[in-house]
């Protein structure tokens, strides 16, 4: 199959799809941890088992089993009837939540910038491994949404709807992301991108996730200015996605103090992750999009 | 502190509202973030958010409250009062007087005195000017109006007090005499123990001084008569308590007299004694005062203290007999009028004989007027009365002439010099002017009774002193001029050792003036040294008992000798640095506000 070709006018997907990066990508598998139950037959040992060709066990012969899967050593020597198991291979169910809401927008590049950029990546790398890629954008509800792709084939596709998407609204993970897994009971893996200041917390989204069955892969992406703003004086911040404002005196102390803040907001969501076994990289918009692929998400386990 | 306006600080409740405008104005800069949640999750950082953090962090705000409370409390005048000076320029005045070296403030009055003038010249402000002046026997500008610092100090570390009377009045006159100008000040410190002080607006005085226990020798002198030499000793009890004073005189070596004196408060003790010789004749108290100085004199005991002396007359008993007992070095009389002789004498009489222009010398003429001088007779004058005469004239010293009596006298007319006695005509005149030094009785010796009374030896032992250039009886302040003949300089040693180089001016030396007690020489290159002795400036110049300062003018209290030094209160306005504060702040903040690009200003 020839190698996608992206549009002349995304200059920042053009950075996707450099041959040489793309082939590092369809090197690379995303990671599950868990057996999956797929609808297609495809590359991942599935918790079903059939007539695949991964041997996996032994049970007695019932009949109308077929035939051709007696053992017929175990036979000879048990003088006993055995057929054998095999794993069936079925496709990875990858759901990729990008968060589009306006908080998404800040950063150089822009968090979202560096989000669609990931997600591309990753569903690149899906559609490359016949896994099914579903990408779903989120802010205060479930938004656009692309449904199963699969194949290396549906990349643009893929490319397209990310091109898309906007920073616009407010952040509400957890009933985003109730609307978009309410029916869904497959499980799979699904990648959250997302900065989480989500003002109605990211607890009840990650546990929403992890209710669906899914493997929750958090990639939390922050602006340099979120993470050392560089202010200074008497100001009145401004909440792009609500409006509110709060009125301070930022100084060398009020830094130390949002400093001390932020270091606990990480401590918790960490520690929350480690808990309901959910993986978690943190990275700044300004990381590039290759070294947090080939490195950072390698080594938090999400691709390999 | 005080306030001139008080009621003004009732401003200052405006702070409170100037803070509240401020919290009030809505000048804070709009940031748009992604989230304000860390800013919320952070608890201390809501602490950012408090007014009383922004009041903290703002010096916009301090340097505005520091400005208007500077102005406000600049309205209500506040003024410090504390040791200081006042006005613009200063006058500081001392007084030199023999009492000042009293003991009774440590270490004296006049070191107490000059301490305080010196801590005055040191809080002196930059360009405020100020002069020193010392109350002598005659007022001394040490130091004209100037803010020269060092100068001044200088001045008041140079001045002494002198063993005198100094005249305080008149030094004050010489102060105002500056002109410190608009506000400006005399300061005056003196322990007012000579008579009231002179009222003077902007005068302030400085009494100091607490005690009046002082015995002195007041008076101390050789007497020559037609029985020899005596001396006189007069010993004053100025304080409140009767003494036993031991006193001893010595000629030389040798002691003359001793006695154990009883002097009763405010009362004296004199005693008159013979003495045998020629020298240096000493009297000192063995008695602890509060001023050492006066308790001891000086005499001196001169074998031919006069010159020669040629008597033109054509017969005059008394004249005669007075020269066979006035120690003179030489005597002789003629009836012959021959200038071309005088010369070899120091001092020609001439009584009532016409001589024309006279020659160069000195001469005491009774009953004429020689041509020449700045005098002349215009006629006769019938039964004049002695209505007045200079008591403090060398020639009239110790001289009464109140009960003498004069049938007629000449009517002097005097164009210079300077009238020593008169009544309704100068009736004794002296010149000393063209080579020629002259004292005119203007009435001859037998129209008057004079020569009865007992100022006639005296005065004819003064004039002969004068004419002769001796110095006899001289007294500390004194102008002292010696005849210079012709020794074209000499040598004056005071009582400390200090010597002075003289040179002779219109035929004399005059001498500097004489400010300590004691034995001075007057040496000529090539002459006999002249010794003599100069006597407390003036008998009630031992008075040590403090005055007060005038009604009307301001004034220091006394204090102990252990005190703290009192120096002048003076009110300090502190207005105009406040309100340079005020503009600095102002400045400040506005300069830190436009630095501020899109800041809180």
């Amino acid at each position: 199959m020839s190698r996608p070709v992206p549009p002349e006018s995304d200059a920042q997907d053009a950075r996707l799809f450099d041959p040489a990066f793309l082939q590092r990508l369809e090197t690379l598998s995303l990671i599950s941890r868990r057996r999956v139950q797929g609808q297609l037959r495809g590359e991942r040992r599935s918790i079903v088992k059939g007539r695949g060709i991964e041997f996996d066990d032994y049970r007695p012969y019932e009949p109308g089993d077929d035939y051709r899967y007696i053992d017929w050593n175990i036979v000879s020597r048990l003088d006993r009837i055995f057929v054998k198991l095999f794993s069936e291979e079925e496709d990875l169910e990858v759901r990729l939540v990008v968060d589009t809401s306006a908080s998404m927008a800040a950063g150089t590049p822009s968090k979202l910038a560096l989000a669609k950029r990931v997600a591309a990546a990753i569903g690149y790398i899906g559609l490359s491994n016949l896994d099914r890629v579903t990408v779903t954008a989120v802010a205060s509800d479930r938004g656009p949404h692309l449904p199963r792709l699969r194949g290396r084939g549906r990349a643009f596709d893929l490319l397209r709807f990310l091109d898309r998407l906007t920073p616009s609204g407010e952040t509400n993970l957890g009933q985003a992301l109730t609307r978009d897994l309410g029916e869904q009971r497959r499980g799979g893996l699904l990648v959250l991108l997302s900065d989480l200041l989500d003002p109605h917390g990211y607890e009840h989204a990650l546990l929403q996730a992890r209710h669906h069955r899914f493997q929750t892969f958090v990639i939390h992406v922050l602006a340099d200015e979120e993470i050392a703003p560089q202010l200074s004086g008497e100001l009145r911040l401004v909440d792009v996605e609500t409006g509110r404002a709060i009125e301070l005196s930022v100084d060398a102390e009020a830094l130390r103090e949002y400093a001390a803040a932020r270091d606990a907001y990480f401590r918790d969501l960490e520690r929350f992750c480690f808990r309901h076994r959910i993986d978690y990289v943190r990275t700044a918009s300004s990381v590039p999009v290759d070294l947090l692929i080939l490195r950072y998400l390698r080594q938090g386990g999400l691709v390999r | 502190m005080t306030f001139g306006a008080p009621a003004a600080l009732w401003g200052l409740l405006a702070l409170p509202l100037f803070v509240l405008l401020y919290l009030l104005r809505v000048r804070r800069r709009e940031q748009s973030v992604s989230s304000i949640l860390l800013w919320r999750r952070s608890a201390p950082s809501l602490a950012a958010s408090r007014p009383s953090r922004r009041i903290e962090r703002s010096l916009l705000l301090l340097l505005q409250l520091l400005a208007v409370a500077c102005l406000v409390v600049g309205l209500a005048r506040p003024a410090v009062i504390g040791r200081g000076v006042a006005g613009r320029d200063i006058v500081l005045v001392l007084d030199g007087s023999l009492s000042m070296q009293a003991r009774d403030v440590a270490p004296t009055r006049f070191d107490r005195a000059r301490a305080e003038a010196l801590e005055v010249v040191s809080r002196l402000a930059p360009g405020q000017r100020a002069a020193v002046v010392l109350a002598a026997p005659h007022p001394l500008l040490l130091a004209a109006l100037t803010d020269d610092r060092r100068a001044l100090a200088g001045a008041l570390r140079a001045a002494a007090p002198w063993d005198a009377q100094g005249d305080v009045a008149a030094a004050v006159t010489l102060g105002a005499a500056q002109q410190p100008g608009p506000g400006g000040q005399v300061l005056v410190w003196t322990d007012g123990a000579r008579g009231a002080l002179p009222s003077v607006a902007g005068v302030t005085y400085r009494i100091v001084g607490t005690s009046d226990d002082n015995v002195a020798i007041a008076e101390f002198r050789v007497l020559r008569d037609a029985d020899g030499v005596r001396a006189l000793v007069r010993v004053a009890n100025d304080g409140g308590a009767a003494r036993q004073v031991p006193l001893e005189v010595r000629l030389g070596d040798v002691v003359v007299y001793r006695r154990t004196v009883t002097v009763t408060p405010g009362d004296t003790w004199t005693a008159v004694f013979p003495v045998a010789g020629a020298g240096v004749l000493r009297a000192r108290l063995d008695v602890h005062d509060l001023l050492p100085a006066d308790d001891q004199a000086t005499a001196v005991i001169d074998p031919t203290p006069l010159p020669s002396v040629l008597l033109v007359s054509r017969g005059s008993p008394y004249l005669e007999g007075m020269l066979r007992v006035l120690p003179v070095a030489r005597a002789a009389e003629t009836a012959t009028v021959s200038p071309a002789t005088w010369s070899r004498f120091g001092i020609v009489i001439l009584d009532r004989v016409d001589v024309g222009t006279l020659p160069p010398g000195n001469y005491l003429a009774i009953g004429t007027v020689p041509s020449g001088l700045p005098v002349s007779a215009s006629g006769v004058v019938s039964h004049p009365t002695v209505a007045a005469w200079d008591r403090d004239d060398p020639v009239l010293r110790f001289v009464d002439l109140s009960s003498v009596r004069i049938d007629r006298a000449l009517a002097l007319a005097p164009e210079g010099g300077r009238v020593l006695a008169e009544g309704a005509v100068p009736l004794v005149w002296a010149y000393d002017g063209g080579g020629v030094r002259i004292v005119i009785l203007g009435f001859a010796l037998e129209d008057s009774d004079l020569p009865l009374h007992v100022a006639f030896p005296i005065l004819v032992q003064n004039s002969l002193a004068w004419l002769g250039g001796a110095i006899a009886d001289a007294r500390v302040g004194d102008d002292v001029e010696v005849p210079a003949g012709a020794a074209p300089a000499a040598t004056l040693t005071d009582p400390g050792g200090g010597r002075a180089a003289l040179r002779p001016v219109d035929g004399v030396f005059v001498l500097p003036p004489l400010v300590h007690a004691g034995l001075y020489r007057l040496s000529v290159p090539g002459g006999a040294d002249r010794v003599f002795a100069a006597q407390i400036g003036a008998p009630q110049a031992s008075v040590i008992r403090p005055g007060s300062a005038p009604a009307g003018t301001s004034a220091a209290p006394v204090q102990g000798p252990a005190g703290v030094p009192q120096t002048v209160l003076v009110r300090v306005p502190l207005w105009p640095g406040l309100v340079a504060a005020a503009v600095a702040a102002v400045l400040a903040e506005w300069a830190l506000a436009t630095r501020r690009s899109g800041g809180d200003a």
